[in-house]
């Protein structure tokens, strides 16, 4: 722990030194960075000065419009304004928001909490954040040989571990289900991360498990409609074995409810991960059992935080244990017992004080 | 195969160049009253119309007879049920694209218009969202909204001069920004009971959905068959030039195309919604590629002029057939996507080897 302490600390230092050799080979053209704002691991920016910049995909599903709100709440709470982009997964336009957000205004006092499209996004945002000494905080996606601690003010990036989600759907699946009948699994797209974590995390399950039997595995690519027909065609496989279905995230978990209510099927148990709005509500009226919140909101509100605490220097980033700068988020299994506390989400304010700001990491991103 | 074409072959030596048919208004069926036909050519194209379409049943009948002796649970009466309501959206939205195809031209607004009017139609029926209950005019609301993205798309198209791969191409963009506009963050969901029934009913072991879909499938067959719009749309796309210097209006026609499509995209949209059970934004998502593939594979050409709905919907069963067959015989989740294509290729393959002389140029 200490050892990797130092390592943090001497690469910080390192980076310092070669940012202060950059800078005076510049010979201090921009005014910012010679008033000694540009570089370092803590900053020194006016709140007013900061700009808070929410990345994601697109705003036409729950979660990521969540995220949204959730950037926009914390941004309201220091007096300030999201800056929200949406780049249609498409790779090549989130690098361009990226660029023209550092090119425009005073990149060192820029924060930004993306969501990189794939995991190859990651290098190219990052270097240019990096170069331009804007504040970054990555989530989900990540190659696993790029770390943060190598980085002054690449913050953290944060995910959630896929197995686990996986898992822990599986198991409330079946308990549901009297620990004994035949499931059907609804795959992500498969060459995701994502999709094949999650579905270790089933087999894992299934290893508790030995009177439940795994009856087919079939990917919908996290697509309702696909998720609907492919459920359909697999009811017409396997009748009345299907006592579960286990679908790797909510929407294919509602497209799989939506297809045992056209086929006129009752009493199979439906899993899902995300916790959307309406996977919510199915689990309140118990057409579903459970499913797994990362917390949109949180999401889109603590990447903002950390990099505003970093920008005003409250959080000094080299400071950061290094196991929490890339990390594991807390999640949660939702069921019926406790969907109502999650039907209304309220973001606890508390919880993006510049000290508090890593209670929710559980471990390191194992490398694998 | 080889048997099918031959005793076309005096038919086609009446022609006076080998690819004089390329150009051949009046095709669906024509018989005089399209403007710039003579009998020979008509007979010629309907001839390699009909040659096509055996050729495009053949290929349904070898993936349905592959299928069936392969897998028990495909040759059940359940399953052929479900292929219906499967194929019931792709065979509307195939219909519609049918109209924009037979012109010649391109149709990629799909994705856009079905999220527009996905949205629309579940903000409008009794939803939990708002506390509109309009029932069925917010279906009908919704496909006129559906025919007016059309008619735009063709406005844009024939006044403008765009080509309509832009146009339409536009048009998505347009319409899943109206869509994510509408859906501010929360799915509505239906509450409709009549809009409901459409997936969850059955009459006679059939969802309610297949038959409207039956029904929207003849409908546009009838216009196709008996309208202008429908015969027009297949002259202009065998021989635009003529047409125009017949006297007909053809940016008008091409126009109502257009709108004729919207309007049935519409309808798909609204069947999407009752079977999703609320408002999805990305209900649409891939479904241009499919319509199209669906109208290529039963012999609707993008050349333009020939094929038709019903050959369309050939396509439509051999696409449905093969993505139900391909998880009932146990094809691996993870080879399913690369032998879904090859089947694709070799089915258009299949499909226009017999008319392959008569295509002329292919783009």
């Amino acid at each position: 722990m200490a050892a990797r302490m130092n390592r943090t600390r001497g690469t910080a230092l390192i980076g310092s030194v070669v940012v202060a050799l950059a800078l005076s080979a510049c010979g201090g053209e921009s005014s910012a960075e010679a008033e000694g704002e540009g570089s370092g691991s803590t900053g020194n920016c006016a709140p007013e000065d900061i700009t808070l910049v929410g990345q994601v995909r697109n705003q036409t599903n729950p979660y990521e419009a969540a995220w949204l709100a959730g950037g926009d709440a914390f941004a309201e709470s220091v007096g300030l304004e999201q800056q929200k982009l949406t780049y249609d997964g498409d790779s090549q336009q989130q690098q361009e928001q990226i660029r023209q957000v550092l090119a425009s205004g005073d990149a060192s006092c820029t924060v930004i909490n993306a969501l990189p499209n794939g995991d190859s996004d990651t290098t190219p945002i990052v270097n240019a954040a990096d170069s331009a000494d804007a504040w970054l905080v990555t989530q989900w996606n990540k190659p696993a040989d790029l770390d943060p601690t190598e980085y002054e003010r690449w913050i953290a990036h944060l995910t959630y571990d896929g197995v686990e989600s996986g898992y822990q759907i599986a198991k409330a699946l079946f308990e549901e289900m009297g620990g004994s009948g035949g499931v059907i699994a609804l795959q992500g797209i498969l060459d995701t991360a994502a999709a094949q974590d999650r579905f270790l995390g089933l087999q894992k399950a299934l290893e508790e498990y030995p009177d439940i039997e795994l009856l087919d595995d079939q990917t919908a690519d996290f697509d309702r409609a696909t998720a609907l027909e492919v459920t359909r065609t697999l009811l017409t496989q396997h009748g009345d074995k299907v006592g579960g279905v286990w679908a790797a995230n909510d929407d294919m978990a509602l497209g799989a409810v939506q297809a045992l209510e056209a086929a006129g099927v009752d009493g199979v148990a439906v899993a899902g991960i995300d916790a959307v709005p309406e996977a919510l509500e199915a689990i309140a009226d118990g057409s579903m059992t459970a499913t797994v919140s990362s917390d949109g909101p949180w999401q889109g509100a603590v990447g903002l935080a950390m990099g505003y605490c970093a920008a005003t220097g409250e959080l000094d980033v080299a400071s950061i244990d290094a196991d929490d700068r890339a990390f594991f988020a807390e999640q949660f299994l939702i069921t019926e017992d406790n969907v109502q506390e999650f039907s209304d989400p309220q973001l606890d304010m508390s919880e993006f004080d510049c000290d508090s700001l890593f209670s929710r990491a559980t471990g390191p991103i194992a490398a694998s | 195969m080889a048997g099918d074409t031959t005793p076309h072959a005096p038919t086609r030596s009446l022609e006076p160049a080998p690819l004089a048919d390329a150009p051949a208004p009046g095709a669906g069926g024509g018989n005089g009253d399209a403007p710039g036909t003579t009998s020979g050519r008509a007979r010629a194209t309907r001839s390699a119309d009909v040659v096509q379409t055996r050729a495009s049943l053949i290929a349904l009948a070898v993936l349905v007879v592959v299928f069936a002796a392969i897998s028990p649970q495909f040759r059940t009466v359940g399953n052929l049920q479900q292929i219906i309501d499967a194929a019931a959206v792709l065979a509307v939205l195939a219909t519609g694209i049918t109209f924009v195809l037979l012109l010649g031209a391109i149709d990629l607004s799909l994705p856009g218009v079905i999220g527009a009017c996905a949205m629309t139609v579940s903000l409008l029926v009794a939803n939990s969202r708002n506390t509109q209950d309009l029932g069925l005019l917010g279906i009908g609301l919704t496909i006129l909204l559906g025919a007016g993205f059309g008619l735009l798309s063709g406005v844009l198209s024939t006044r403008l001069r765009i080509p309509t791969f832009m146009t339409t191409l536009g048009m998505s963009a347009i319409g899943l920004g109206i869509a994510t506009i509408l859906f501010a963050g929360v799915r509505p969901v239906v509450l409709d009971e009549g809009l409901g029934a459409w997936a969850a009913h059955r009459i006679g072991g059939f969802t309610v959905m297949s038959l409207l879909a039956v029904a929207a499938v003849a409908l546009g067959w009838a216009i196709q068959r008996w309208t202008r719009i429908g015969r027009y749309a297949a002259a202009i796309g065998g021989a635009e030039d003529i047409v125009l210097l017949s006297g007909v209006p053809v940016a008008r026609y091409k126009t109502l195309a257009f709108g004729v499509a919207g309007a049935f995209y519409g309808l798909g949209a609204v069947m999407l919604t009752a079977r999703l059970g609320s408002g999805v934004v990305e209900a649409g998502a891939g479904t241009d590629f499919a319509a199209i593939t669906a109208a290529v594979i039963g012999g609707t050409l993008l050349s333009g002029g020939r094929g038709g709905v019903l050959q369309s919907m050939i396509g439509v069963l051999a696409l449905t057939v093969l993505a139900n067959g391909l998880i009932l015989t146990g094809v691996s989740p993870y080879v399913q996507q690369a032998v879904q294509g090859v089947i694709v290729v070799l089915a258009v393959a299949v499909a226009t080897w017999p008319v392959r002389r008569r295509l002329g140029v292919v783009k």
